[in-house]
């Protein structure tokens, strides 16, 4: 009894720091919207359906392109020797914040941009060309950019999912089936392996869509303006000096999620439907094997999307350098460190971020390993629930809860009010990623060690934790890029007291210093890329070096 | 009906594992080819069938029927496989299965063929059942009946009935056996079992 009671008293921290500031904050966004005033204003608001309709164009058609291009990438590339290398190039995309991609993509894009340049050269240009593409009406930019982000991110859920030792071995032997029964590659990744990976690639399609279409940081960078996508209208409410307008964005924050969850619930059913109609499952083995998928056709494509992600990276660090450019040039006239001495001068957004990553990450690190240690398996569902519920739930609507839960305990403008509204994103992903191979350790270990060794806490440290080393690392990787990432709630919690390195580089996409918001883009790209690299580094394995 | 193999090698990486081997199958003949594990039994029949998993890789020529069809995709070769599991695809029902491999054709006459079958399984009432719901037996029958509705020329036989439990094995053994010879299907069979050697059958040590 009394070791019961101490085993659940060890689930405090976690519980303290996460569970209760989580479902404060979902409380708390409830308040205010059973006013009928506010709906009313709403429902008023003159840019209200055509943004709404904004928010779902953008947000359907970026999943629908980044599925197929993910789905297509992977066909060719599974069963290949390439294989093994591909989860460590999608890492590396996975890490770049995404509000870093879109400034990045809004670079290369804009009239006066990289692109442009290149053509110039062709077309003997002396102007920009008048293109409208950053902040296009249809979206089609921020479409682009939430592509090159999700893409990668869809191909990671399906890596994880095909490197299951038990999915990967019986696909293998159902490939064999299919072949030995006149099915080509096609035929197999359409009737085979597709019917039984939908079903699991729910829930990452499901957080992609809410992110794709109710992100605001991204839509601000590069997204249509006149009117905005939804969530960038719900976002300036919820700024506004006028407390009638905050309450017109919460509600408006509520409208979105709904429309959202809706929008979710009917093309899933359709999907559902469609598969439901299952002849085409048992339609003979087609006489030739069209659109087959061709491993030189994906390497081709990963090899684009990658060059993408260098060539942005490249030319920030150009344009950070470059206080003058004028049009068709293709290099810089003068090359300066201006930039960086204003950055040197004022480090404080950089440092802030960075402790806020570091300490985060740690202390998320503990919760969910000191969770995984004292706390029986059964309850993980419970963690796992409120996880997904975290991430699946519209950033805005989180952080507006968060605030105003904040406020009430007097944490706005505070370090720790930064550091919890942080910690909340950042535990929920890495226990998401760290349940499964923590509970799917092998017992055995432990029968078999508990012969050689004494105790428990050795155990931990010299068998089970360097056998869990990759995961370890590669959950605090995904912890510290998802702590730079966060814009919305660190722009509501800091209440200006405060400023991080995505709350300063959207602020600089507004204005002309192109040097310094190159510089500030960087500076965000760079600590997850180099944590994602010295994880990846880190946890090789001690024999793989022959 | 006749399958063929001409000094048929294979290798990893560099380093071989059979090399030069040289065999033919009559009409429904069954040769067995038996081994210790790590010999190379299974890689002989993935040569066969063309679908080496990378970095193994086989030379050498494989006819069937007259027809050179090592240069061919696997797919393309109309050679039949079983293994040791069944493999029968969860996602489909036992009807769903059966159809999977069956060819072009009326959809009237693809669908006959498949009830036929199921009445020769003694599966009838079977057909909307997910394979999970069946007894072992009855899933080793249906995934040999899968192989076989797909009309294969030559079939090859990766230590089908291993995982059967003993009295299980010899009624499969001789339902597989039958329906191999009754069809003429030349028949490759890998296994480290005596008992699965057919009476009066050819066996390879490799």
């Amino acid at each position: 009894m009394i070791a019961t009671i101490k085993k659940t008293a060890m689930s405090a921290p976690l519980v303290l720091l996460f569970v209760i500031p989580l479902i404060a904050s979902l409380a708390f966004a409830l308040s205010g919207t059973l006013d009928a005033k506010n709906w009313q204003s709403l429902f008023a608001h003159p840019q209200l359906w055509p943004a709404l309709e904004l928010s779902i164009f953008t947000g359907l058609t970026s999943v629908a392109v980044s599925l197929l291009l993910a789905l297509f990438l992977i066909a060719g590339l599974y069963h290949s020797p390439w294989w093994p290398r591909l989860s460590a190039q999608v890492g590396a995309m996975l890490a770049v914040p995404h509000v870093a991609m879109a400034i990045g993509l809004s670079f290369l894009i804009m009239p006066s941009g990289i692109l442009a340049r290149i053509l110039a050269v062709l077309t003997s240009w002396t102007t920009p060309p008048h293109w409208i593409t950053n902040h296009d009406p249809y979206g089609l930019s921020l479409i682009a950019a939430l592509v090159l982000k999700e893409t990668p991110f869809l191909m990671w859920a399906l890596i994880s999912i095909l490197n299951r030792e038990d999915v990967s071995h019986s696909f293998f032997g159902q490939r064999a089936v299919g072949l030995s029964l006149g099915h080509g590659q096609t035929s197999i990744w359409l009737r085979i392996y597709l019917p039984q990976l939908l079903p699991k690639l729910v829930w990452p399609l499901l957080a992609v869509f809410v992110y794709a279409a109710t992100v605001v940081d991204m839509a601000i960078v590069i997204g249509p303006t006149q009117p905005p996508t939804l969530a960038v209208v719900v976002w300036a409410d919820i700024n506004d000096a006028q407390v009638l307008n905050n309450a017109r964005g919460a509600v408006g924050a509520w409208f979105l999620t709904l429309v959202i969850a809706l929008t979710a619930v009917f093309f899933w059913t359709t999907i559902k439907l469609i598969l439901s109609k299952r002849e085409w499952l048992t339609w003979p083995p087609a006489s030739k094997d069209l659109l087959r998928p061709s491993g030189t056709f994906s390497k081709a494509k990963i090899f684009t999307l990658g060059f993408f992600y260098i060539v942005i990276a490249i030319t920030q660090v150009i344009l950070s350098l470059a206080p003058l450019w004028p049009f068709p040039k293709l290099w810089p006239d003068t090359l300066n460190l201006i930039a960086w001495a204003r950055v040197w001068d004022n480090p404080s957004a950089l440092i802030t971020s960075l402790a806020v990553g570091f300490s985060t990450t740690v202390t998320a690190l503990l919760l969910v390993v000191g969770w995984m240690e004292t706390q029986p398996p059964s309850r993980d569902r419970f963690v796992t629930v409120l996880s997904a519920t975290a991430l699946g739930v519209p950033a805005l609507l989180l952080a507006l809860g968060q605030y105003r839960a904040f406020l009430q305990l007097g944490l706005t403008g505070t370090a720790f009010g930064l550091f919890l509204a942080h910690l909340i994103p950042v535990t929920a992903y890495m226990f998401l990623v760290l349940v499964g191979p923590y509970r799917s350790f092998d017992p055995r270990w432990w029968a078999s060690a508990s012969g050689l060794l004494t105790s428990l806490p050795r155990f931990f440290w010299t068998i089970k934790l360097p056998l869990l080393k990759a995961p370890v690392l590669a959950a605090s990787a995904i912890g510290f890029a998802v702590s730079f990432g966060q814009y919305v709630p660190a722009q509501l919690i800091t209440a200006g007291r405060y400023s991080t390195l995505p709350m300063e580089a959207v602020t600089l996409t507004s204005g002309t210093n192109r040097p310094l918001t190159a510089a500030f883009t960087l500076m965000l790209m760079a600590p997850p890329l180099l944590a994602f690299i010295a994880a990846a580094f880190l946890s090789k394995s001690r024999w793989s070096s022959k | 009906m006749s399958l063929v193999l001409e000094n048929i090698s294979a290798y990893f990486g560099d380093k071989r594992i059979f090399e030069k081997l040289s065999l033919t199958i009559e009409p429904g003949e069954i040769i067995t080819v038996m081994g210790a594990s790590g010999s190379g039994k299974t890689t002989l029949l993935s040569a066969v069938a063309g679908d080496m998993p990378n970095p193994l890789y086989s030379v050498g020529k494989v006819i069937l029927n007259g027809r050179d069809v090592s240069i061919m995709r696997p797919e393309l070769r109309r050679i039949g496989r079983l293994f040791q599991d069944d493999l029968l695809f969860p996602h489909l029902t036992v009807g769903e299965n059966l159809l999977f491999g069956v060819e072009r054709g009326l959809k009237a006459e693809r669908m006959a063929m498949m009830k036929t079958a199921l009445q020769r399984l003694e599966l009838e009432g079977f057909e909307d059942r997910p394979p999970h719901t069946l007894s072992g037996g009855q899933r080793s029958r249906v995934a040999l009946m899968r192989a076989l509705l797909a009309k294969p020329d030559a079939m090859l036989l990766d230590e089908p009935f291993s995982k059967l439990d003993h009295e299980l094995r010899a009624t499969i053994r001789d339902y597989t056996y039958t329906h191999l010879r009754e069809r003429k299907i030349p028949t490759l069979l890998v296994t480290h079992d005596f008992e699965d050697v057919p009476k009066g059958g050819r066996v390879i040590h490799v």
